[in-house]
């Protein structure tokens, strides 16, 4: 017997996203609990877990004692980690894992951040290039001349299109249309998607997730507690995690992420086969790494998702409605968080961009370059 | 620190912060490699312009960068060995917009994925080539840039990859 079913989203909370100049990060996490919290119809003193993911142009140690200080929280659970965009999903694991094994009882996730208007993130990027030893000083800066490298391999080994890719942003980008806190609105061509500059080849501007300032919360608690809530609860009904250490030192992480296991594992997890899934977030860094995760998690075979996603597939009435509110490339980059407030959105029948009767929702999150990677499976019934 | 003391000797005094001040930039934000012990005879090497690979004496993996043990069998056996100098475009990106403001005057350039002939994957640039040339496979060779110090002042030269022709060669 797994921990499937046994823990629910009870409450999901985001602030506005957008240029929000003079917003500190930590106002930002704070409103984003205050509403998580309000959605839920929970109070403060009922939390008695915290576990955060710190901002990046403060990539403090000891993030979670920070803010539960400034939360006046009493904790039975503490956590604060840093595993890229794979940390969202892995912190509400975690948190379904204390709550399960009684390490507390209602756990708020919180992420939060200004890197649209706050501190330059310049000192994120200066470490981030450690990370991958030394590669800052080739130009090895930034998320996109990060993954481009891949996107190149994938399109090169799969004959993948510039459409292809487009067609990604563009799906995105109508879903974005409908959703108030998107940071871009207006309709994406494919005339304008090719025309915009080149970041890093072969990605365009609108390969790029987008900058904002933001937060999201989340709050897991026990199936048994979330059924007497204000909400309906979401299941966290499968759970997985696989990482490429190794990343782009290795020449078959190229095309395949740990995607693959992760979401094999979530998926057993829940009871679930890719054609039970009605909806699903992925994690969308860059157009390629959308193509890649969908042929890691079996929607397609390997070289297949490009005509797939061509075809209209992604979008709303499509085979696999996907990133129903934006997502990173046109909601903004929450570095996934915001995945999981749209997936429990869906299940609960809140998004803008509704997939009708919507009971299975695949969550992933991608990073840490490219090494590290998480499957949260989301259900409106507690098991199947 | 006690107010007697002068500023020089101190662990935290206003000297040292200051003198602190040039590598805590290069560490905080720079783009120079920052040499540990894992990765200095990489960085020795490319200072004597010699490329190296990390080799395990227990299983004879090579690998790169250097790390305090070989990723296949966990042995500390670990030397340094000259490489040929020579690989293959893995990948690659032309990045035109730079992230970091240190590459600013230098975009569009080659960032590039070569896999050695040893076999590990080395992150580099290629250069010596227009952008629009660049394809998937092409086989390189590595020089070195002008000589540089990290924060601590450890000397070394950014090995760097240009196409490699053979038939060059047979010219003379």
């Amino acid at each position: 017997m797994t921990i499937s079913g046994r823990t629910a989203v009870a409450g999901v909370g985001v602030t506005t996203f957008g240029r929000l100049a003079g917003r500190s990060a930590w106002s930002l996490q704070a409103e984003a609990v205050r509403n998580a919290l309000a959605d839920a119809g929970l109070t403060k003193d009922d939390v008695d877990g915290l576990l955060t993911e710190p901002q990046f142009g403060e990539p403090l140690l000891l993030h979670g004692h920070v803010l539960g200080r400034m939360l006046g929280l009493k904790t039975y659970y503490l956590s604060t980690k840093s595993i890229g965009g794979a940390t969202a999903i892995s912190l509400v694991q975690e948190a379904a894992m204390a709550i399960d094994n009684g390490l507390c009882e209602v756990a708020v996730c919180v992420f939060g951040d200004n890197a649209k208007t706050g501190l330059p993130m310049l000192f994120g990027l200066a470490q981030m290039g450690r990370g991958q030893a030394d590669d800052i000083a080739f130009g090895m800066a930034g998320g996109a001349a990060m993954e481009a490298r891949s996107a190149m391999r994938y399109r090169h080994e799969f004959k993948v299109s510039d459409e292809m890719f487009g067609s990604v942003a563009i799906a995105f980008r109508d879903h974005a249309t409908r959703n108030p806190n998107a940071q871009y609105r207006e309709p994406l061509m494919m005339e304008e998607y090719l025309a915009a500059p080149f970041i890093a080849e072969p990605f365009r501007r609108y390969d790029c997730a987008v900058t904002t300032d933001g937060a999201v919360a989340v709050v897991v608690t026990s199936a048994e507690r979330a059924r007497d809530l204000a909400k309906p609860p979401v299941y966290v009904a499968g759970m997985g995690q696989g990482h490429n250490l190794d990343a782009l030192k290795d020449p078959t992480h190229y095309t395949h992420f740990a995607g693959a296991r992760s979401s094999a594992r979530a998926f057993e997890m829940a009871g679930v086969a890719t054609d039970d899934v009605d909806v699903a977030e992925l994690y969308d860094c860059f157009t390629s790494t959308v193509l890649i995760t969908i042929e890691d998690y079996g929607f397609c075979k390997k070289g297949e998702a490009g005509p797939f996603a061509l075809e209209g597939n992604l979008q709303l009435g499509g085979e696999l409605p996907m990133n129903t509110s934006g997502g990173l490339l046109s909601e903004g980059d929450l570095t996934g968080w915001n995945h999981v407030a749209e997936g429990v959105r869906q299940i609960r029948g809140e998004s803008t961009s509704q997939v009708e009767g919507a009971e299975v929702c695949a969550v992933s999150g991608h990073g840490g370059f490219q090494a590290a990677h998480a499957t949260l499976v989301l259900t409106k019934e507690p098991s199947r | 620190m006690s107010s007697n003391q002068p500023a020089s000797t101190g662990k935290a005094g206003v000297a040292d912060v200051a003198a602190m001040a040039g590598p805590v930039v290069d560490l905080v934000a720079g783009i120079k490699p920052i040499v540990i012990d894992e990765t200095r005879g990489f960085w020795e090497g490319t200072a004597a312009e010699e490329l190296r690979v990390q080799v395990c004496g227990a299983c004879g993996h090579k690998q790169l960068p250097g790390g305090p043990c070989c990723r296949e069998c966990l042995s500390d056996q670990l030397s340094w060995e000259r490489a040929s100098g020579r690989g293959t475009l893995f990948s690659f990106t032309i990045v035109h917009k730079a992230m970091h403001p240190a590459f600013a005057a230098r975009v569009p350039y080659v960032l590039a994925d070569i896999q050695l002939d040893e076999g590990p994957i080395l992150t580099s640039n290629l250069t010596d080539i227009e952008p629009d040339e660049v394809a998937m496979n092409l086989l390189v060779e590595v020089w070195f840039d002008e000589p540089d110090r990290d924060a601590f002042g450890t000397q070394f030269r950014l090995p760097k990859f240009k196409p490699w022709r053979p038939d060059e060669l047979r010219v003379h």
